[in-house]
Formats: structure tokens, C-alpha cells, sequence
């Protein structure tokens, strides 16, 4: 199916698409607002930009670099050049220490590999332990969103999906209830796990360690409780020095969700005494991005969510209509580079209004990129599919007026709100980057408030 | 084999070599009070953080939490720990720890984080398994920035250490902020 078509079934339920467009703006300004208190916030954004620059053209050297001091302190080093690999080799570290349970915490390379499934079929316990990760995968969804995995589901769901796995009372969604029946349960899979499986946030060439980001304290719990901690990472996640992290820790978080850091930063630099710890670094597709000049800059990407929350289309047509583990726009570039006849409605499903790469801590030139797929899919893919493509994004996605009515008459409120092609399409905002005008009236709780009680 | 099909790819496929930026360290200076703002940091995370006097520590702890009966006390200003580790304590027998009291390596005050690392920790998983974590913290110990941070741990002994700025927290339900997620339920640092 297309974006188009996948963003329609979503777009069925208007009260939900509402919500979901609220809140990734609503987390779109919390990280405007983190982003103001820093000073030389723009210094930052390029000395990050100008660091995975430096990275990518010298990526082998920092690789081999990273691998031998890791290995120096005790860390097993593995390699491999695609999802296969990379299960096969997860399969048999966990083979070799007669594991049957596992815990995750997040990491989108290990579902870009479709892990979870290879291991089930091992007759292998995995539990995701990060909350949303946990939902989407009792729900047997993928995330939706990079950051925010569950952000599609209503509190409501929630509360009928942990009725029926974890045995909850109704709540009617209540979020500190239903968080802490999933503290008590997720305990019980922490303290019974053979093996711990987190990602990677930031590998450091000169030191050989790797740091690991999150607000629930999932990774820690997991990596820290069972005796094997495998840690999965792309290429592209080398820095060179552990002094840079001082650069890319003030940008994450804020980029992220507006927090000035993640609750936990954690960094493993050797295996705790008598267990062990694997580092699994994976190629699959990448070291073929690095090959297109004009989209190897998206392996800048650190995987902050910003550009997903700032885009009109991603939020109106949330992140499953992209079919693809990174959804929204940076996914829009990396998915046509593994499958350019599946995913050639992506590069489309944008306005190109730049938001993105306005946003985007490592700026990347996202809205650019996409307009460079574009020419390239007109070229080599079939027209109909294309033509397809293009009348539907703005048909089923943006240009249902009906949606906005809800906040009445208020201009103010539609001016804050509405995706900014639709306010500025009579200017041809579709190929010029504008910012909204700064305008609160109204924050997004008594929005929320008022919304959720019609 | 992955890694040499791997390092040949990125060599063919590399760039080339683009220089790693200076980093101008001066441009994020700023004249503030670090400690007012490393109090407001950790606030704004969901901390709390009260100014004490060094021999009123168990005093305050005690009245903060007056259920907690498992308690580590590895900061050396409190006496309140009725159970001791070391290096050799298996993790999973903290399972039931009600309250963690740790020294805190020092603060950053543009996040509110403190580094604690095993030095402090002992064992590795404490201040993540502890349904409270109280962390003593010297105010002499402040830095603006994570730059400035990574300069004060730049020659430390690696093992493991971690950054925290306040308790365990998720919004994954609706976006709605909830404290207490798999980690420690609450953060409070005691400044001396
Ligand atoms: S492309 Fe940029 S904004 Fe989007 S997730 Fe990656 S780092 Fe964040």
C-alpha cells in the first residue's frame, strides 16, 4: 500500500489523527523551548553536523579504532553485514550461554532486523522492557514513532491490552496505574533474564565504550541484572572522541522531547567482573547509503524524533502509513535507499516545507534529500504508481478542512495549529521554508482538556 | 566475513576526508550562578534538592522517608545502611532495597544530572533498583555544561558510570508524565 493509502485508514478516525497532530506539536515546542534556553544552541547544531561529517569520511579508520580499545577492556566485538548476520550472531551468543529469557530495551536497529520474531522462533522469551516498545509489542504492532513508539495508541487501548496481558482492573486509562502494573510486571522479566539486548546511542572510537540513553532506567535494569549484556549498533553510530559527547548529549534530549538530558546517560566502558558484554556492529544497507553523495548525510542521524514531530504529514498520518521501521521524514530517505520500488511514495509524503532540516540537531537537509528521491524515482519507477503517489498525499492527508473545525471559530488557534501549508499554500509555501508565528493562546493539556470531553 | 566486507565497502564508498572541527569551548561560557540553576534543573526533572547541614543528613533522610527499612548507605555522612555491598554483592540482591543513599561525583547545572559511577556505586545496578535514590552531593562540585563535565571525568578509570538527572520517569501513555518507570521512583539530592 502507499503512504496515501495507509495515511487514509488512519485519517478514519479524526478525533485520534487530531490528537496525534496536538501532541507531536505540543513536543515539537517543549524542544523549541529547550532549545532557546541554550546558549550557542546554532554553534552546537553545526560542530555536530561538522563532527559526523568528519566521522563518515573517515568511518573505517574510527571503527577499527573503536574495536580495539573495546576489546582491550574486556568488551567481544562482532560484525555484521546485514539483519541476518546480525540475528544469527545474537542467536548464538545466546546459545552459548543456554539463554531463554531476554530483555530489550530500545533500540529501532534491532527491529529494523526483525529480531524479535528470529528469536521467538528460537523458542527464546523477548520482552521489550521500554513502556512503549512494551505496548506496541503486546498490541503485536511495531512503533510507530522512533521516540514516542506508542504515541498512536489512546490511553483506552492501553488500559484493554494490559487487562488482557497483565490481568490489570479497568481504569479507563489511567497512566500512573497502568505504568506502575507494567513496573511490577517488567521486575519480574528483569530479575528472571539470562540476557540483555539495549542499543547503542553513541559508540566512542577513543575510548572503546558506548553510551546508552533513556528516561525509564530499562537499559541499566536489564544490562546490569543479567549475566550477558549484547549491545547492537549501526556504522554510523561512532564518535570519535568521548569529549564530543559533551556536544551530542546537549542536543539529544532537547531535540527530542525538550528534556535538557535523559533521565539516565549511562556509559559502559568494560563488563561488569565475571560477565560478559557484546557489541554487535552492523552494516545492513548503510555502507550503500555512504555511497550516494547526495543522501550519506542521513547517516548523521542521531534519532531524535524532531523531524517527525515538527512534519504536517507525519503527524496527520502517523507512523505506521510509512511501512517502515523509521517512519517520518529522515525515514523517507533512508527507506527508498533499501527498497526503491516499496517505499517510492515516501520521498512524496512531504511539503517540503524544510521544517525538518530546520529542526534537525545534526542538520541534515532532510526536505532537500527528498526532493532529490523525487527526481530520482520520476526517472526509474513506474508512473502510475508515482502519479498515484503524489494526487494522494495532499488529497487524504492535509486537505480535509472539516478536521480543523474543532477549535471553533478561533483564527489564533488555527494559525498555531494548522500545518503551515495549509496556511501559507497561497503563497507556495511548497518549496520555501517558513516558521509559524509565535503564537499562545492555549497549551496543550487545556487543549486536551477541552478536546478529549467532546 | 562481516568486518573486512565491511571496512572494504566504507573505504570504496567514504568521502573524502573532511576535518573534525575546533571546538570553541569560550562560546558556552556564561557568567551565572551555577547553583541556582543546577537547583532549578533538577527541579524542572522531577528531582528535589535541599541546601543541609553535613550533620543533619540523617535527620533529613529519616524524616523524608520514614518507611524505608532495606537501606544502602554508601555516602560515608550517613549511618542509616542496614544492608552492606561490595564489589562480590550479587545485583539481584537488591531487589527488595527500599532507599539508596550514594555520593554524587558532581553536577551539571545545565541539566541537573549527576555522575555517579561505580566508584560511588559499588555495584553497578543500586541506584537504578532502589525504589528511592538519595544522592550527597557537594555544592564546591558544579559544572555549567557537559563539555565542562567530560573535561572533569576525562582521566577517570572507565568502568561504568551514568549521568542522572531525576528519577526514573516515561509518557509513553498518552504523553502523559508519569514518575516512577523502571527505574528509581524518586531522586532527591542533598547538597552539602
Ligand atoms: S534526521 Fe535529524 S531530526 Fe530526524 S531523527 Fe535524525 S537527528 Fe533527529
Amino acid at each position: 500500500m502507499s503512504h496515501a493509502e495507509k495515511a487514509t485508514i488512519f485519517n478514519k478516525n479524526e478525533a485520534k489523527v487530531n490528537w496525534h497532530d496536538k501532541a507531536l506539536w505540543y513536543v515539537r515546542e517543549k524542544r523549541d523551548n529547550a532549545a532557546h534556553n541554550v546558549k550557542e544552541w546554532e554553534y552546537l547544531r553545526d560542530l555536530a553536523s561538522a563532527i559526523k561529517a568528519n566521522v563518515l569520511s573517515d568511518l573505517d579508520t574510527y571503527l577499527v579504532e573503536f574495536e580495539a580499545n573495546a576489546l582491550k577492556n574486556g568488551i567481544k566485538i562482532h560484525w555484521a553485514s546485514d539483519a541476518e548476520e546480525h540475528n544469527a550472531i545474537i542467536g548464538k551468543i545466546l546459545d552459548d550461554n543456554n539463554a531463554e529469557k531476554v530483555v530489550k530495551s530500545k533500540s529501532m536497529l534491532t527491529e529494523e532486523c526483525h529480531l524479535n520474531p528470529y528469536l521467538e522462533a528460537k523458542g527464546i522469551e523477548v520482552v521489550d522492557t521500554d513502556l512503549g516498545e512494551y505496548i506496541v509489542q503486546i498490541a503485536k504492532e511495531t512503533p510507530s514513532h522512533i521516540v514516542l513508539p506508542a504515541i498512536h495508541k489512546t490511553k483506552e487501548e492501553v488500559d484493554e491490552l494490559f487487562q488482557e496481558h497483565l490481568g490489570t482492573k479497568p481504569s479507563n486509562g489511567n497512566p500512573e496505574y497502568l505504568t506502575n502494573e507494567a513496573r511490577k510486571h517488567l521486575r519480574g522479566k528483569f530479575l528472571k533474564a539470562d540476557v540483555a539486548i539495549t542499543g547503542v546511542n553513541f559508540a566512542i572510537a577513543d575510548t572503546g565504550g558506548i553510551v546508552v540513553c533513556t528516561n525509564e532506567g530499562n537499559a541499566d535494569m536489564g544490562s546490569h541484572l543479567a549475566n550477558v549484556h549484547i549491545a547492537s549498533m549501526g556504522i554510523e553510530k561512532i564518535i570519535p572522541k568521548e569529549a564530543h559527547l559533551g556536544i551530542f548529549l546537549r542536543l539529544l534530549a532537547r531535540s527530542a522531547t525538550g528534556q535538557p538530558i535523559t533521565t539516565y546517560s549511562s556509559h559502559f566502558n568494560k563488563p561488569a567482573e565475571g560477565k560478559e558484554m557484546h557489541i554487535v556492529i552492523v552494516d545492513n544497507g548503510r555502507t550503500e547509503q555512504l555511497s550516494r553523495e547526495d543522501f550519506r548525510a542521513s547517516l548523521h542521524c542521531i534519532r531524535c524524533g524532531a523531524c517527525m514531530n515538527t512534519c504536517p504529514i507525519y503527524r496527520r498520518s502517523g507512523g505506521h502509513s510509512y511501512e517502515a521501521t523509521i517512519p517520518g521524514p529522515i525515514g523517507s530517505i533512508l527507506s527508498p535507499g533499501k527498497d526503491l520500488t516499496k517505499h517510492s511514495s515516501l520521498p512524496f509524503a512531504s511539503t517540503l516545507c524544510g521544517s525538518c532540516s530546520n529542526v534537525c540537531p545534526v542538520k541534515i537537509n532532510i526536505h532537500e534529500q527528498l526532493y532529490k528521491w523525487r527526481q530520482i524515482i520520476v526517472k526509474d519507477v513506474k508512473q502510475p504508481i508515482v502519479k498515484k503517489s503524489i494526487l494522494k498525499i495532499a488529497g487524504s492527508v492535509l486537505a480535509k478542512p472539516k478536521l480543523y473545525d474543532f477549535a471553533g471559530k478561533s483564527a489564533r488557534f488555527m494559525l498555531k495549529y494548522t500545518p503551515r501549508f495549509m496556511i501559507y499554500s497561497k503563497l507556495n509555501a511548497w518549496g520555501k521554508a517558513r516558521e509559524l508565528p509565535e503564537i499562545k493562546n492555549e497549551n496543550f493539556d487545556q487543549w486536551y482538556k477541552i478536546n478529549r470531553k467532546k | 566475513m562481516g568486518r573486512d566486507s565491511i571496512l572494504k565497502a566504507i573505504k570504496q564508498h567514504k568521502p573524502d576526508l573532511l576535518p573534525l572541527p575546533e571546538i570553541d569551548g569560550a562560546r558556552f561560557d556564561d557568567d551565572v550562578n551555577l547553583l541556582d540553576i543546577f537547583k532549578h534543573n533538577v527541579t524542572l526533572v522531577g528531582g528535589s534538592i535541599k541546601e543541609i547541614d553535613k550533620t543533619l543528613i540523617d535527620q533529613e533522610i529519616k524524616k523524608q522517608f520514614p518507611d524505608a527499612k532495606s537501606i544502602v548507605a554508601l555516602a560515608e555522612a550517613s549511618s542509616l545502611g542496614t544492608i552492606s555491598v561490595n564489589k562480590q554483592t550479587n545485583p539481584h540482591d537488591l531487589a527488595t532495597i527500599d532507599l539508596a543513599i550514594v555520593n554524587g561525583a558532581f553536577g551539571v547545572a545545565e541539566n541537573g544530572a549527576v555522575w555517579i559511577s561505580e566508584k560511588e556505586s559499588i555495584v553497578r545496578v543500586l541506584p537504578f533498583i532502589t525504589n528511592d535514590l538519595v544522592v550527597i552531593l557537594s555544592k564546591e562540585q558544579l559544572y555549567l555544561h557537559m563539555l565542562n563535565a567530560y573535561d572533569a571525568i576525562s582521566t577517570r578509570d572507565r568502568s561504568f558510570g551514568v549521568f542522572i538527572s531525576g528519577p526514573s520517569k516515561t509518557a509513553d501513555i498518552e504523553q502523559c508524565l508519569v514518575i516512577g518507570a523502571q527505574g528509581a521512583m524518586s531522586l532527591t539530592i542533598l547538597l552539602v
